[in-house]
């Protein structure tokens, strides 16, 4: 394990070094320590299985050097990085990668320059940083426990199925720049993700539950809310074909957030021509209702940082503000690129995120931190069911793709589990699982929202590393479509 | 001076012995493997004629599964390698290192599941199957060394295709290429006595282009060429047998037609479709690649990527059964040319062809040693890793349909009134793979035999087993195509697969705008 410390010096070391370069301009020094533990849950009562399949880790510490060097009128930029070595040979090492792979980029400006001062500060836990093997393969079994002991709770022993995973991550990483940033970050997460199948019943449940702290993380109460989940949708009920009012509950709108919406608001997805709101800034897109923001800054969400990997203070980003485009995400090569005298794009999402953290190997890209969804006029649950009257309550949904590319907007998914009948405004019976298939578009789903609820649940969903900070939605005339169910 | 893959020679002695003796010293363990990969690569990335990045450089690290405890459990380790690390002392300390925190974690694991055992009787002890125990050396395959082509050519390749693509039309909004090429070794040691270095060589090319006509939205293409090989397949030795440029613009002249191309509308009902062998190797990944890969199979990926619509439980499955027309076959096979080739997977297992669907019957399922001795297989060397430091899982191969003895134009002529879905997109499956919805490039609607009219934004949706048995005709035009970015495991693992097919005919419904 490598000291914050030991990272902070060998930054301040190394820029010290590439200052000595007569050809070198200005240069950004980035060092981190990145641990990724996994602990993957796979217990199946009718076949034989391990109950914690396999707790692992990867990890990796380094150093990259983004630098930029003049070459006659032109300026030329270069990265280079090195593993497991902070010692002046190995910062010499990447500077000569840096200088090898230099290209004129004539979409480069400037190297980030840091606005601000962080919000957060000293909000990892310790004893997650130090969190033995033994401990962490504990966390794994308790979440199996808290569902296990649901489901026998609730007389279900025989076609049980429990997946998902503990996730502990552990982040160090240290900045220095010839542009006056000097700075360092760390950061613990902890997530369970749980699914809970009973098969001869056809349902499935889902439950999750994420923290930066150890003591205030409960992995057995994920368990319990997928047992539960599925169990509460027992008899479930097939529907129609045709366009029905539904309610998106927080995974499903997190998925949609997440695999859709998201990739289209940001600067890369704009200079690529690949988003269906191109020329749209300051254009109504959605209902008036909604507001979008990403916020890097929100205490106690694992999606927060003190600053990006350019080292700029993390804060809100405004996208959608009353239905209108207000912004996009950014760092600090597009923020240059889009700036003129109408806009002027805030880099609070530059990171090098990898598997398994912020990586030095990496130069920075676009992702969002805590996507927050809201309402300008929110409502209740109750109330939300009230306003959709009859319809569909979608609790989860899977393989959720702009499927025509993001430029169209087009997307489908199916329905998967935690979903009902809504008639006459309450939560009725169950829906049949893997029996509808959403066919929509993303430009459609934002303009016809019935209501929003004030009630939030941070989520995560499989293969993203941003937190939805995500409502349950209600939105007129999704089409849904019936297709086969498991071995149906 | 950057390490070299040559650097295994010295290591491969050290780290076998390392193993063989210290496994001995661990007293509750029954088993350990190591791999320690090392690729040097060379890729550079353009924008619209202009460069945007180029790396000439390494990658290492290694990974350690092990069994250990009374009631035998998992325990795994993996961490990235620096050039310091690849010396015989360092590499040593930190392969024992490794064993120690994989150890520390099975060994804690095996305590808990015998705690859970009395409430959970299906927690078993890992076994797994027995496999020949292989030493073996097997070296890259490739006409131009990838390690000899210069950085600059790599660069100007990337920059000259992107600003050929850009020029070709006004309507072209955005250009971008990548290049990469290289070669990656990986040794693969284990406790039953195992020692494979094993070198396979890598080349790709990857295009995307944005052409927009007036105010409809811009029309989008991302696709790539590829393969086991070296810088050969970007000068023309491809599945398409094109030059990189010409594929390039090729698929620039496609998205230019298509922007100006009426969207296709859903169909309510069922219709005639010819899919061309680009789009089924997209269809055969997902609805016969997937379904039969053995973790999916025995429900281990619940929670992310699936079951599988072929098996039910212990008792019940459809191995043996009629899942498709008897038109329609489809094997796995890493032992022919694609981006699911290679010798052995990595568990050390001899990779071999199977049969996955025979006739229309279901066969057998992918699997590694471990879900193979679950099921009463035998282990069929699926098992792959993205990188050597994460964990092996099981992978389809060179999954495609075979080949039928239909000449494709007359599979097109004899149709009256239908579709021709030409050239993949993106998939969309249902949970356990029975439904699916795939976008095509291109559907062009046929009359009378003939291509009549081109549209954009559409594709096919089906149920997998009802596709399946509607099949009527198969051409003899069979492809083997790369797909490079199939997402499975957690934490998220992108593998390289080859998929591939022949033209078919079947019945499903047209998926529009």
């Amino acid at each position: 394990m490598i000291k914050t410390e030991e990272l902070q010096t060998a930054v301040s070391d190394a820029l010290k070094q590439v200052k000595k370069q007569k050809d070198v301009i200005d240069a950004e020094v980035f060092a981190s320590w990145n641990d990724l533990i996994t602990i993957r849950l796979n217990y199946t009562s009718g076949i034989p299985c391990n109950g914690v399949h396999e707790p692992k880790s990867i990890q990796s510490y380094g150093l990259g050097i983004l630098a930029t060097f003049k070459k006659g009128n032109r300026i030329e930029t270069g990265f280079g990085s090195v593993t497991n070595d902070l010692t002046k040979e190995g910062v010499l090492e990447a500077l000569s990668k840096a200088k090898r792979n230099r290209v004129y980029d004539p979409g480069f400006k400037t190297l980030s320059e840091s606005v601000g001062k962080p919000s957060l500060i000293n909000y990892h836990d310790k004893r997650v940083m130090e969190i033995s093997g033994k401990d962490a393969v504990g966390l794994g079994w308790k979440a199996l426990d808290g569902t296990l002991k649901a489901l026998h709770d609730g007389g279900h022993k025989k076609t049980v199925i429990i997946g998902g995973d503990v996730t502990v991550l552990r982040e160090r990483m240290a900045i220095k720049t010839t542009k006056g940033i000097d700075d360092f970050d760390e950061t613990t997460s902890l997530t369970a993700n749980i699914t809970a199948m009973i098969e001869n019943k056809n349902v499935k449940g889902t439950g999750w539950s994420m923290d930066t702290h150890l003591t205030t993380f409960k992995p057995e109460a994920a368990g319990r809310e997928a047992a539960e989940s599925a169990m509460r949708t027992i008899g479930g009920r097939k529907v129609k074909s045709g366009k029905h009012n539904v309610v998106f509950g927080n995974q499903p709108l997190t998925d949609i957030v997440s695999n859709v919406l998201i990739p289209s608001l940001d600067l890369s997805s704009v200079y690529a021509s690949n988003t269906p709101f191109l020329g749209k800034l300051g254009h109504g897109i959605a209902s008036d209702n909604l507001n979008i923001y990403d916020d890097g800054s929100i205490e106690g969400e694992i999606g927060s940082k003190k600053i990006t990997c350019e080292g700029m203070p993390t804060g809100r980003t405004d996208l959608v503000t009353n239905g209108t485009l207000t912004g996009f995400l950014a760092n600090n090569y597009y923020a240059q690129k889009f700036r003129n005298n109408l806009y002027c794009p805030i880099p609070r999402n530059g990171f090098r995120y990898s598997t398994n953290g912020r990586d030095y190997k990496n130069k920075t890209g676009i992702y969002p931190t805590n996507v927050v969804i809201e309402g300008s006029r929110e409502t209740t649950r109750y109330n939300l069911l009230k306003q959709v009257s009859n319809g569909v309550y979608i609790g989860r949904i899977w393989y959720t793709y702009a499927i025509n590319g993001l430029a169209m907007g087009d997307f489908t998914s199916t329905i998967i589990a935690d979903s009902f009948l809504i008639k006459d405004g309450r939560i009725a019976s169950p829906l049949k699982p893997n029996t509808i298939r959403i066919n929509t578009n993303i430009k459609q789903i934002l303009n016809n929202i019935i209501g929003i609820t004030k009630k939030k649940r941070s989520t995560l969903v499989w293969g993203s590393r941003e937190v939805v900070v995500a409502p349950e939605i209600a939105v007129s005339n999704v089409q849904l479509d019936n297709v086969t169910g498991f071995l149906g | 001076m950057k390490p070299r893959i040559e650097i295994i020679d010295k290591l491969k002695g050290h780290i076998f012995k390392t193993l063989s003796i210290y496994y001995k010293s661990l007293s509750e363990c029954r088993y350990v493997d190591v791999r320690l990969g090392i690729s040097e690569f060379k890729s550079a990335t353009s924008e619209n004629g202009q460069s945007k990045d180029v790396a000439d450089d390494y990658d290492a690290s290694f990974g350690i599964r092990v069994i250990a405890g009374e009631m035998s459990s998992w325990g795994f380790y993996g961490q990235s390698l620096g050039k310091n690390d690849l010396k015989v002392k360092r590499i040593t300390d930190l392969i024992i290192n490794g064993i120690n925190s994989a150890y520390e974690r099975a060994v804690a694991n095996a305590k808990k599941k015998q705690e859970f055992k009395k409430s959970a009787d299906s927690l078993t002890e890992v076994r797994l199957a027995k496999i020949k125990v292989c030493q073996d050396t097997v070296p890259a395959d490739f006409e131009i060394d990838p390690r000899k082509v210069s950085l600059q050519k790599v660069l100007k390749t990337s920059i000259d295709v992107s600003r050929r693509m850009k020029e070709l039309d006004l309507s072209v909004r955005y250009t971008a290429v990548g290049v990469k090429t290289g070669i990656t070794r990986e040794l693969f040691c284990s406790s039953e006595g195992a020692s494979i270095d094993q070198s396979l060589p890598l080349t790709q090319g990857v295009v995307y282009v944005s052409a927009q006509k007036g105010e409809s939205s811009p029309e989008v293409c991302y696709d790539y060429v590829g393969d086991m090989k070296g810088w050969e397949i970007i000068e023309g030795k491809n599945c398409y047998k094109l030059s990189f440029l010409d594929f390039a613009l090729e698929r620039t002249r496609e998205t230019i037609e298509l922007s100006g191309a009426e969207f296709l509308k859903t169909s309510k009902d069922e219709v005639v479709v010819v899919t061309d062998p680009h789009f089924n190797t997209l269809l055969v990944h997902e609805i016969v690649g997937h379904p039969t890969e053995s973790d999916r199979i025995l429900k281990m990926e619940t929670a992310y990527a699936g079951r599988s619509w072929l098996f039910k439980n212990m008792d019940e499955d459809q191995v043996g059964e009629r899942i498709a027309s008897p038109l329609v076959n489809a094997f796995s096979d890493p032992t022919t040319m694609g981006y699911g080739y290679y010798n052995y997977d990595a568990e050390g297992t001899p990779g071999k062809r199977i049969d996955v669907i025979k006739d229309g019957i279901l066969k057998t399922f992918l699997n590694g040693r471990e879900n193979a001795a679950v099921l009463g297989h035998e282990p069929n060397g699926s098992m792959r890793a993205t990188m050597s430091s994460m964990v092996p899982i099981v992978r389809m191969t060179n999954t495609a349909f075979g080949p039928g003895k239909k000449d494709p134009k007359k599979i097109i002529k004899e149709v009256k009134d239908g579709y021709y879905i030409v050239s993949h997109r993106i998939p969309s499956i249902s949970e356990s793979r029975e439904n699916f919805r795939i976008s095509a490039k291109k559907v062009y609607k046929i009359e009378n035999g003939k291509l009549v009219k081109l549209y954009r934004g559409g594709g096919i949706m089906a149920n997998s087993k009802e596709f399946l048995m509607s099949v009527d005709a198969v051409g003899n035009d069979f492809k083997m195509y790369p797909i490079p970015t199939c997402g499975k495991g957690q934490p998220m693992q992108v593998m390289k697969v080859g998929n591939g097919g022949p033209t078919l005919r079947g019945k499903a419904r047209l998926a529009g705008c």
